[in-house]
């Protein structure tokens, strides 16, 4: 019963192909005189990129959703990981991470590739102490340098950006050059550095401009689908190609948008989610298009990576500009640097849930949502912080909300049939028929 | 002797409201111990810290999702229930996750009228730290004066340093006390003590420790200390546990006395002083809680627990410890496995246990007892 | 007209009869394996109990777990407007819905015209729904129909945490030996499965007037444990609170028909 046309994305086999080089890169780095570095999605990875051309990363969060999609692997290194005396509420991706390390396993084939350092960020918990374990799992000789981006909210949520929270930042990143010259040998190049600043920023902005699309009716892109694309964000912010993807799917999207081009056919009603879904079960996206329903996004897939500001007076959540020209000296970059990452969306809710209410209701209202679906998700305390208060605040503002309990890497924790039944009883909520057979 | 501190520690409502009235002076709750107290003194304000109460409560649910810590809930439930109502106040130093929740959750649900979120830096590590805490104390100072009515000097901070370091001393000199042989003070009338702490205004709490610490000298414990244990864990003021653990060798052939901890109920909690040497009072303070024992979620990247819980195993001579861990404690659960290891390592035998602050000590006791038999069996081996 | 609601939940099958929106006959009948007998036995006690013939019956209407097996079933009707929908006919002025039965507990929060606008599922655990109290009851080896009227017995309280059936079942045998009397451990366990049925009726919002269906309706004990944790002097409860979410699969029906 399709309303509107559809057609599969052009530059789909192009996000794969990417992808799997990426995760190449990271394999083969050393046969090529490479660094391998590992570290969190939201690492300020542009500052590694100085040491040169070959700094090839992998990222905890992706990989550890990767290992997930693959259920009986990632069932085996919870295994270990729990065998090594982890308790099993950690977050799932750690474990999925830890366990990898332990079995000596890489998900994409062959062991794990030994990291030369590990180069992260700090806001979750969880996050430094993640790389402090991975590092002395494969062996204590690793050299970890973390940087503290628990600064503060930013503007509108704090009255201004202080001028010390963003130095705080900025200085780490300035004291990590100084490390990493020490600890692999190398002469820092200042040029690739501002390059890599630039992709960043470029990757970050043009992603939000893509999110943003997404307020036409029909959505020319669904969630499942932006999972897929969203993820070379997460994996590299500042890797240049990266970037130029980035502005080719926007290019391909504006299309969709103009010609009409759905990717639910049958939208019917609008919905979105709160954060990482149950990697290992994203045919429940299916089961919601089978209702008619498309997920548009969330602020997770838009604001992980994707750089927003939020208009607290028109309740909106718009792309943040561009600088209007590009850093000068390592120093000038790493305080733009800084103070770009402070404003990211997914920072904001650990000072309070206000924040993430705030946008997520901007995003309900301005996407046109009929309701929500948020994801008690055992697996991340990180964005799982405040979810509950998150729910009140949403109901409050007058959003149709529903819940379900499971784990972003941990399929023991998530029930598919109970889940069904709650996005039945949602469904039927929000006016859609079930559909037959 | 400690009838006074367990007086506190059952009556910290009537003592904080009693104590209102007669000062005048304005009490602000806080959650972590990231929170630079000797600031609130300068302000002549009393920051007590929050605690739990151990009883089942139904009232969370709606606020903070079930995968965070029983503590973190409990602590709230405390604040939903009305029962922190006489507060001016309430604020945190950015710590855990867990505990941040019971932070904001009050703010949006039973604000008092004036709250404040300090953030603690987390790269405790970094020669940045300092600095930057300097600056947000800064912040603080500007909003505690708005809730004072007051300005605050750097005389004032003095004072209130020497508050808090005066009551960290008599601390360490009473638990220099527990290094001997039959310890004239158990665990369980330390914890009573470390935690009344909280709940009092330290130039109250001053004489009373001092008192205990003179008294000290002679006072001889009928009982046999037995296993000379540590605890090592997150925030624990289960008394009913350690007075369990600390009776078990009247009932059964093995006993055991708590000699030392590492929670922030305790050494974490009131073990580094403020250096008076530092000219600048508020870089002084920043300092002190930058360089403090840390909570593990501030501990990297090098994990510097590890050496200091071997020092206070030693010193205090201990024959083995218990880790014990808040359900869902996450900075905790991410250290434990390491922890284990090393003291392991250093011929100090680990048990873990994990607890949950609002579940009964009882299934606990046949554990910790099966745990002491091996230290007895391990003795007869030599 | 002549409608059928049939519930097939977890541990009883119940329909309930409505002729014209008013009830005539009901029939239950345990669930057990073979789900598609236990409907028809359910539905054959109904009849007769109603004094009709299958072939009297207009429409049928279902809901509960085992739906799916309901062959015959002209309308399936999610849980949630089941019990909404029931509550509303039976009480208009209720505004929030809780439902314990045997294996789950749910809540709604519902509007004049007996829409659901927001609800809670306890699935995962056992100890808010019924099949605790039977745990407990072997414990503490009494008829599981003693418990509730042991459990009002008593007005001490004990705390105890039910996060868990294994370890609350621990606690009850830690209370034995302690020589604590059976009718303040039952109060006790009664308490512990209310806070976590409150907890989630909580998640919805404390809205009077609030009905109560399902089989744990029927017990006194756990009704007075409820109330005092709602601090709520009333909770409606129909006469046959089991068949809740039948007659609620019929309203539905009659209503859409």
């Amino acid at each position: 019963m399709a309303r509107y046309p559809t057609e599969p994305l052009k530059c789909w086999a192009k996000a794969k192909e990417l992808r799997d080089g990426f995760y190449r890169d990271f394999e083969q780095a050393h046969d090529k005189g490479g660094i391998r570095c590992i570290g969190s999605a939201w690492a300020l990875d542009a500052v590694t990129m100085g040491l040169g051309g070959d700094v090839y990363w992998v990222t905890g969060e992706p990989y550890g959703a990767s290992c997930a999609y693959n259920r009986s692997l990632s069932a085996e290194f919870m295994t270990a990981a729990e065998n090594f005396g982890f308790s099993r509420d950690l977050c799932s991706y750690m474990r999925n991470y830890w366990g990898s390390i332990i079995s000596n396993k890489y998900p994409f084939g062959g062991p794990f590739p030994k990291v030369d350092f590990a180069y992260t960020q700090h806001i979750c918990c969880s996050h430094a102490k993640w790389y402090q374990n991975a590092c002395e799992l494969e062996g204590s000789d690793i050299p970890l340098y973390v940087i503290d981006v628990g600064a503060g909210a930013y503007p509108p949520f704090e009255p201004e950006m202080y001028e010390h929270r963003v130095r705080y930042v900025a200085d780490q990143m300035l004291d990590s050059i100084e490390w990493m010259e020490k600890v692999t040998g190398r002469t820092y190049n200042d040029e690739l550095f501002l390059e890599a600043c630039w992709n960043d920023m470029r990757t970050t902005h043009t992603w939000a401009k893509v999110c943003m699309l997404n307020r036409a009716v029909p959505a020319p892109l669904d969630e499942k689908s932006i999972y897929s694309l969203y993820v070379l964000g997460t994996l590299q912010k500042s890797r240049g190609e990266f970037a130029d993807f980035y502005e080719e799917l926007l290019e391909e999207v504006e299309g969709r948008v103009e010609r009409g081009i759905a990717a639910v056919g049958n939208e019917q009603a609008r919905v979105m989610t709160d954060a990482q879904p149950p990697w290992g079960f994203l045919k429940i996206y299916r089961y919601l298009e089978a209702w008619g329903a498309v997920s548009i996004g969330s602020l997770y897939t838009f604001g992980l990576e994707g750089m927003w500001l939020y208009d607290e007076g028109e309740n909106d959540l718009r792309p943040r500009p561009m600088p209007t020209e590009r850093p000068r000296s390592r120093e000038e970059a790493c305080m733009m640097l800084a103070d770009w990452h402070l404003s990211k969306p997914e920072y904001q809710h650990f000072y309070s849930p206000e924040y993430k209410t705030k946008m997520m209701d901007a995003i309900a209202k301005r996407w046109m949502c009929d309701g929500i679906i948020m994801h008690y998700n055992r697996g991340c305390e990180g964005l799982s912080v405040g979810i509950a208060e998150n729910r009140l605040g949403l109901l409050k503002r007058g959003n149709k909300v529903m819940t379900y309990e499971g784990n972003m890497g941990d399929e023991r924790e998530f029930d598919l049939t109970a889940t069904e039944t709650r996005f039945d009883i949602f469904l039927e909520g929000l006016g859609l028929k079930r559909p037959e057979g | 002797m400690i009838e006074k501190f367990q007086e506190w520690y059952a009556n910290r409502h009537e003592y904080q409201r009693e104590y209102k009235e007669r000062t005048g002076n304005k009490i602000v709750g806080y959650f972590c111990t990231y929170t630079p107290e000797e600031i609130f003194y300068a302000a002549d304000v009393l920051p007590v810290r929050i605690l739990g109460s151990h009883e089942p409560q139904d009232v969370t649910e709606p606020h903070i999702f079930s995968m965070f810590c029983p503590f973190c809930r409990d602590v709230l439930a405390q604040g939903l229930k009305g029962k922190y109502d006489y507060l001016d106040g309430i604020t945190i130093g950015q710590s855990c996750l867990h505990l941040r929740q019971t932070f904001t959750s009050w703010e949006l649900h039973r604000n008092p009228g004036w709250s404040y979120f300090l953030h603690m830096p987390n790269h405790v590590q970094s020669k940045r730290a300092i600095p930057f805490l300097v600056e947000e104390y800064r912040l603080l100072i500007k909003k505690i004066e708005e809730l004072a009515g007051k300005e605050i000097t750097d005389d004032d901070l003095r004072q209130g340093i020497d508050i808090m370091n005066k009551v960290r001393r008599v601390m360490k000199e009473i638990y220099e006390f527990r290094k001997k042989d039959n310890p004239p003070i158990t665990g369980t009338e330390a914890m009573y003590m470390t935690c009344a702490q909280f709940f009092t205004d330290a130039r109250e709490f001053l004489p009373v420790a001092e008192e205990v610490k003179r008294g000290l000298t002679a006072r001889r414990l009928d009982r046999d200390q037995g296993k000379r244990i540590m605890l090592i864990g997150s925030e624990n003021d289960d008394i009913e546990y350690i007075n369990m653990i600390e009776t078990l060798g009247e009932r059964e052939s093995v006993g055991c006395t708590v000699v030392v901890e590492e929670h922030c109920t305790t050494t974490r909690y009131f073990w580094d002083e403020v250096d008076t040497d530092i000219d600048d009072p508020l870089r002084a303070i920043a300092e002190r809680y930058v360089l403090r024992t840390p909570c593990p979620s501030k501990d990297w990247p090098k994990r510097s627990r590890l050496q200091r819980i071997l020092k206070l195993a030693k010193d205090f001579r201990v024959d083995g410890a218990i880790i014990i861990q808040q359900k869902f404690c996450d900075p905790h659960e991410a250290d434990i496995p390491f922890i284990r290891r090393f003291l392991e390592d250093n011929g100090i035998p680990t048990y873990f246990l994990e607890f949950d602050v609002t579940v009964a000590a009882g299934p606990f006791a046949i554990r910790t007892e099966a745990f002491l038999e091996t230290l007895e069996a391990e003795e007869d081996l030599f | 007209m002549i409608i059928a609601g049939i519930d097939c939940g977890a541990k009883n099958t119940k329909t309930v009869i409505l002729k014209e929106g008013s009830i005539i006959g009901k029939g239950t009948t345990l669930t057990g394996f073979d789900q598609v007998s236990a409907i028809k036995g359910s539905l054959d006690a109904a009849l007769k109990d109603a004094g009709i013939h299958a072939r009297d019956v207009d429409n049928i209407s279902g809901t509960g777990a085992g739906m799916e097996e309901i062959k015959d079933a002209d309308l399936k009707v999610n849980e949630i407007k089941a019990m909404a929908k029931a509550a509303n006919y039976l009480f208009p002025s209720a505004r929030t819905v809780t439902d314990v039965g045997a294996e789950m507990g749910r809540a709604a929060k519902i509007d004049e015209n007996g829409k659901a606008v927001d609800f809670a599922i306890n699935e995962k655990c056992a100890a808010g729904a019924g099949a605790f109290i039977e745990a407990m009851a072997r414990a503490l080896e009494v008829k599981l129909e003693e418990m509730g009227p042991m459990a009002i017995q008593s007005n001490k309280s004990i705390p105890m945490n039910a996060q868990c059936a294994i370890f609350a079942e621990s606690e009850v045998v830690g209370l034995i030996h302690g020589k604590i009397p059976k009718v303040d451990i039952s109060k006790a366990i009664h308490d512990a499965m209310a806070s976590r049925v409150v907890s989630m009726i909580r998640r919805i919002g404390v809205n009077e007037d609030i009905v109560m269906i399902g089989g744990c309706g029927l017990n006194p004990g756990f009704v007075d444990s409820l109330k005092n944790q709602l601090e709520i002097d009333k909770v409606y409860i129909p006469d046959d609170p089991a068949f809740g979410a039948a007659l609620g699969a019929a309203v539905v029906l009659k209503e859409e028909a």
